[in-house]
């Protein structure tokens, strides 16, 4: 267990991200080069050093970066966690003080080191035009912006946006041992406001929505006309054909603020602003 | 415990190789390149998205009216990806490579037109679903193919995506592989990670649960959380709570605005029994209320 410990704090200590503070200004171009698999190169300096070529990849929960060009900007020296076990030479983590795609700078961006198969043969096919593929820009870095992805005009632009992006493996390592622990308790879904409706699906029920089995009067369900028999098909643009999803739907409509709910009443759809109260 | 922890380090190892979305393989053919085209004054739509345990960039969609399937948005994928057994399900057809649908649906309310995509199983997806690593089951990326064709603004301090049409022709993305013709020898790592979850007898828990309801409109007076009205025959009626009651503590915490009850009663389902103190006039009560169903 001791053991087991010591690795994970390892790993949790692997680079929280911190966000660029700076305030709202305009946002920042950065154009990339579209490539003929679909996928798209940025110039990335670590440090100062560079530039290197890497994938940008929205679905990158982490930023890869090779051996080769970890060493080339002297961040070995910084590794935090060596893996229990170095496949494809993977070396650690480290937190890249300056991360800059383009001109768009950003502090502290936890990345991986490692050769990771997929950027080899990435770097295999585009070396020849572009030079070598040396990693993957991931979540650590574009969650810090609002990003824009203009595939047409081959550009992104980039304005802080304040949000922390923390660190994916460590809220990962910390969701694997709840797993582990074995207790999976299933998700609560709480509404951030009072409706005063009570809804339901039957069993058996597989069309979209769910009903409206009660109004509470005096309620803002009931101010805003929702009736008993009503089918909710979204709320706020958000499906519910589940009570699951219903809730969740819910728990994103903040009280005192009208989000628009479909409902289909006798047959036509219709769209009522409702109001949630503050409460519960 | 010991031999459960057994494999931590190596499911941790395995995980990392698991959670980059960024398939190759696309058996579809190549055509010309067209360029940008002009854009018109496009809509834009606000879909809705949340991130996973995972952090991935997840969206709901319907599939031919189906579904609603989890989609995570995915620069590093060539097209929209699905695994076999859905495109099954889904009845899609399939064409030179491709499975053409009918109707491809984002939550939202954007439909893609001329919707297509690839049924591959993505030994990913495969390794993240088989021990709930994401919080959620996990049916698919969208990728290149239709990612292209919109202009998308990314912003996580919010809930919603927005999207417009570009207008751009995205030609169809070229296959690239690995002399072996596979992704780099990763594949098996799905079927470790699979392995590995049995072993530690990990099964995800996907279940959704509505919170409890306790049936009372609430306001801040002073420095005090105050009922200012309860549902009648709600919960919070029925176990004699009444406006105008200042609620002190819950379950033990002391709370003073409704967003620290709302905070400290988030976990509680349905049926759950909740302690309050509860200070009305002078007096001071506890009051025991058992959540009901609603919202």
């Amino acid at each position: 267990m001791r053991k087991l410990f010591v690795a994970l704090t390892l790993l949790a200590a692997a680079g929280a991200a911190a966000a660029d503070t700076t305030p709202a200004r305009k946002p920042t171009a950065v154009k990339f080069d579209l490539v003929p698999s679909g996928h798209f190169i940025v110039k990335v300096r670590l440090n100062g050093k560079g530039p290197y070529n890497l994938i940008f990849d929205t679905g990158a929960p982490a930023t890869l970066i090779t051996p080769r060009i970890a060493r080339d900007a002297g961040l070995t020296k910084d590794v935090k966690d060596k893996p229990p076990i170095a496949l494809f030479g993977m070396m650690g983590s480290i937190s890249v003080k300056e991360f800059q795609v383009g001109d768009v700078k950003a502090e502290n961006v936890s990345a991986m080191i490692l050769d990771h198969p997929t950027v080899k043969v990435f770097s295999d096919e585009y070396e020849p035009k572009y030079g070598k593929i040396d990693g993957i820009v991931g979540f650590p870095f574009f969650a810090q912006f609002r990003m824009t992805v203009d595939y047409a005009a081959r550009e992104m632009t980039f304005v802080p946006s304040g949000y922390k992006a923390g660190d994916a493996m460590q809220d990962l390592t910390k969701a694997m041992m709840e797993k582990m622990m074995g207790k999976p308790e299933p998700r609560v879904a709480a509404p951030a406001g009072l409706w005063g409706m009570e809804i339901a699906k039957s069993s058996g029920d597989e069309a979209e929505g769910v009903d409206v089995k009660a109004v509470a009067a005096g309620g803002a369900a009931a101010e805003a006309g929702l009736k008993a028999g009503d089918r909710i098909l979204t709320i706020d643009g958000r499906w519910t054909d589940n009570l699951g999803d219903a809730y969740t739907a819910a728990s994103f409509a903040k009280p005192g603020k009208p989000v628009t709910v479909t409902l289909r009443r006798d047959g036509k759809e219709i769209k009522v602003p409702v109001s949630p109260k503050t409460g519960l | 415990m010991r031999a459960r922890y057994g494999n931590q380090s190596l499911e941790m190892s395995t995980m990392r190789y698991l959670l980059l979305l960024v398939p190759l393989g696309l058996a579809a053919p190549a055509a010309a390149e067209t360029g940008p085209k002009p854009r018109e004054v496009a809509p834009t739509y606000e879909i809705p998205f949340r991130l996973t345990d995972t952090k991935h960039v997840l969206v709901r969609v319907k599939l031919n009216g189906k579904g609603p399937f989890n989609f995570i948005i995915d620069t590093g994928a060539p097209a929209l990806i699905m695994p076999e057994a859905l495109a099954k399900k889904i009845g899609a057809r399939e064409k030179d490579g491709w499975v053409l649908l009918d109707k491809l649906e984002l939550e939202g309310g954007l439909s893609v037109p001329d919707p297509r995509g690839v049924a591959v199983d993505m030994f990913q997806l495969k390794g993240m679903n088989s021990m709930g690593l994401a919080g959620v089951e996990l049916h698919g990326v969208i990728g290149y193919n239709v990612l292209a064709r919109y202009r998308i603004e990314y912003d996580f301090t919010d809930t919603k995506l927005k999207w417009s049409p570009s207008g751009y022709d995205a030609p169809a993305p070229k296959r690239i592989t690995d002399k072996g013709g596979s992704q780099g020898g990763l594949e098996m790592m799905g079927d470790l990670m699979k392995f590995l979850a049995m072993f530690s007898g990990i099964k995800p828990n996907y279940e959704v649960k509505p919170r409890g309801l306790l049936g009372a409109e609430l306001e801040t007076a002073g420095s005090d959380l105050a009922v200012k009205s309860v549902l009648a025959g709600g919960p919070a009626e029925k176990a004699g709570l009444k406006a105008g009651d200042r609620i002190t503590t819950v379950k033990g915490k002391s709370v003073g605005s409704p967003v620290d009850l709302l905070e400290a009663m988030k976990k509680l389902p349905e049926g759950a029994s909740v302690k309050l103190d509860v200070k009305r006039g002078d007096e001071t009560k506890q009051i025991t209320v058992e959540l009901g169903k609603g919202l």
